[in-house]
């Protein structure tokens, strides 16, 4: 299995307090791995130093392919409807208008969009931007996939489906990293990693 | 491409502020507002509405790079750099800003009758063009709205409440356009000069933006994992499909090397767990 993302020796620190300390990560083509751990423990941060958002301290990065990050928080444009930030960000993976929206249309679909092409994002509601969120990182068919949470206000038909989609993504030769509270599916992933709280930031693994 | 990006960015900052109805009836409303509450001053209203334009543009600019602080990161890390987006932003609001000055302008030569109309013209389309790279810069300095319309109100307000020979006044940033105001006033003064400072002014405040906007946005691009042909780079995810293994046979948290019990262990140092599959991770 080559290796997609690799994260070693991760450290990072907020003022006092350690938040990671030495972390190790890797991610192979074709494997899904639920990151968990407490409120706190860093889930967040090591996905955003992941991602290349914030600096770590010590320790690097480095990753194979394309990188898709979808945030806890959607960060989007309030007044700005689906079809603009389809070709937003379309744009910035090289493609053009058409293309952008039937693209981003056809990850939507597949996640039960229902049509608000003239709505701008704020009369969405939460699940509805949440599968917005997600339809951006999947843009630019990465080959590496940071979710922090992204399943946040699905209804429930939409949630089995996101997670049936680890199959897909599985099958398709990504390297997917789930920040997941959800215990009960971790049977869908490959491999949990587990961070654990402040102060002791010893993490463990399991296979799946 | 690059001419791409930095059009969209400009047309999605438009469509993002036109549906901003009030904020769009303010920016025309404010300056307006300005110079009749201080017309009778006479012919000093203009240069003060001229002046107090520069609240509604670098507000509006202000505005734009701190609503869209959480999607900057994640567009710069979908592709777009720092200074497409900046370009773009100013692509936008340096024609709306023109536009708000030509109507101002018009009012202004109307009522005030200046000895120099054009000059005055002139005086307020630089007013408004010098706002878009203030307020640029300030939205991308600060941290919060609220500090950078603190900063915003300081620094037009005391340009206006300053006399232009005054150093509070020579430091600000719209201490040229205010020169080219005061001499649309009467039948002579200076404008190569003050068109100079301002010129040099806004290419400075535009720096700024662009150092303040790359720090803020700022993403690190990892190195390249070269672990195969595959892995190699864009497009590489097309590759054949790689399946590690059963799927869904549910997690084992404690297998392998890692602690039967299930709590985390101190650390005190690197350790390491094998997982079911031999790989050493952690």
């Amino acid at each position: 299995m080559a290796t997609q993302l690799r994260a070693s020796g991760i450290c990072k620190r907020f003022g006092p307090t350690i938040i990671l300390d030495r972390v190790e990560l890797t991610v192979g083509a074709g494997e899904v791995v639920g990151l968990t751990g407490e409120n706190g423990a860093g889930k967040t941060t090591l996905m955003r130093i992941c991602a290349g958002l914030v600096a770590p301290d010590a320790g690097r990065v480095r990753i194979a392919g394309r990188l898709g990050y979808c945030p806890q928080v959607p960060g989007l444009f309030d007044l700005l409807t689906t079809n603009d930030h389809l070709v937003m960000f379309g744009r910035a993976a090289g493609m053009g208008r058409q293309d952008a929206i039937a693209r981003g249309h056809a990850i939507l679909d597949e996640f039960g969009y229902p049509i608000h092409d003239k709505a701008v994002t704020q009369d969405l509601s939460g699940g509805t931007r949440q599968k917005l969120n997600l339809a951006i990182a999947l843009m630019a068919d990465p080959s590496v996939l940071l979710l922090d949470e992204p399943y946040q206000g699905f209804d429930r038909g939409t949630y089995v489906n996101f997670w049936d989609h680890c199959e897909t993504w599985r099958r398709q030769g990504k390297a997917v990293v789930i920040v997941t509270h959800m215990l009960a599916e971790l049977a869908r992933v490959d491999r949990v990693m587990e961070l654990a709280p402040h102060p002791s930031r010893a993490h463990r693994w399991a296979d799946a | 491409m690059r001419a791409g990006r930095i059009m969209i960015m400009a047309e999605m900052h438009g469509r993002d502020l036109l549906r901003r109805h009030v904020a769009l009836c303010l920016l025309f409303a404010l300056p307006f507002s300005f110079y009749v509450a201080s017309s009778d001053n006479g012919p000093s209203a203009a240069a003060s509405g001229g002046v107090a334009l520069a609240f509604a543009v670098s507000g509006a600019a202000l505005f734009s790079v701190l609503s869209s602080r959480a999607a900057d990161q994640r567009l710069v890390l979908s592709g777009y750099r720092p200074f497409e987006m900046l370009l773009g932003r100013l692509l936008f609001l340096g024609p709306l800003a023109l536009m708000i000055a030509g109507l101002f302008s018009l009012t202004i030569v109307e009522l005030s009758t200046p000895a120099r109309p054009w000059v005055v013209t002139l005086g307020i389309a630089v007013v408004a063009l010098q706002s878009v790279p203030f307020g640029l810069a300030v939205g991308a300095a600060v941290p919060r709205e609220l500090e950078g319309t603190l900063v915003l109100i300081g620094v037009v307000g005391i340009q206006l409440a300053t006399r232009l020979d005054t150093v509070s006044s020579k430091v600000l940033p719209f201490y040229g356009p205010r020169q080219i105001l005061e001499a649309g006033l009467v039948h002579d003064g200076p404008l190569a000069r003050p068109l100079f400072q301002t010129f040099a002014y806004g290419v400075a405040m535009l720096i700024a933006a662009r150092l303040f906007v790359s720090r803020r946005v700022n993403v690190s691009r990892h190195e390249p994992l070269l672990t195969g042909p595959r892995a190699a780079g864009p497009g590489a995810e097309a590759g054949p499909a790689v399946k590690p293994g059963p799927v869904g046979a549910g997690p084992a948290v404690g297998t392998g090397a890692a602690p039967a019990n299930g709590t985390a262990p101190a650390r005190t140092g690197p350790r390491h767990f094998a997982g079911r599959r031999g790989r050493v991770s952690g």
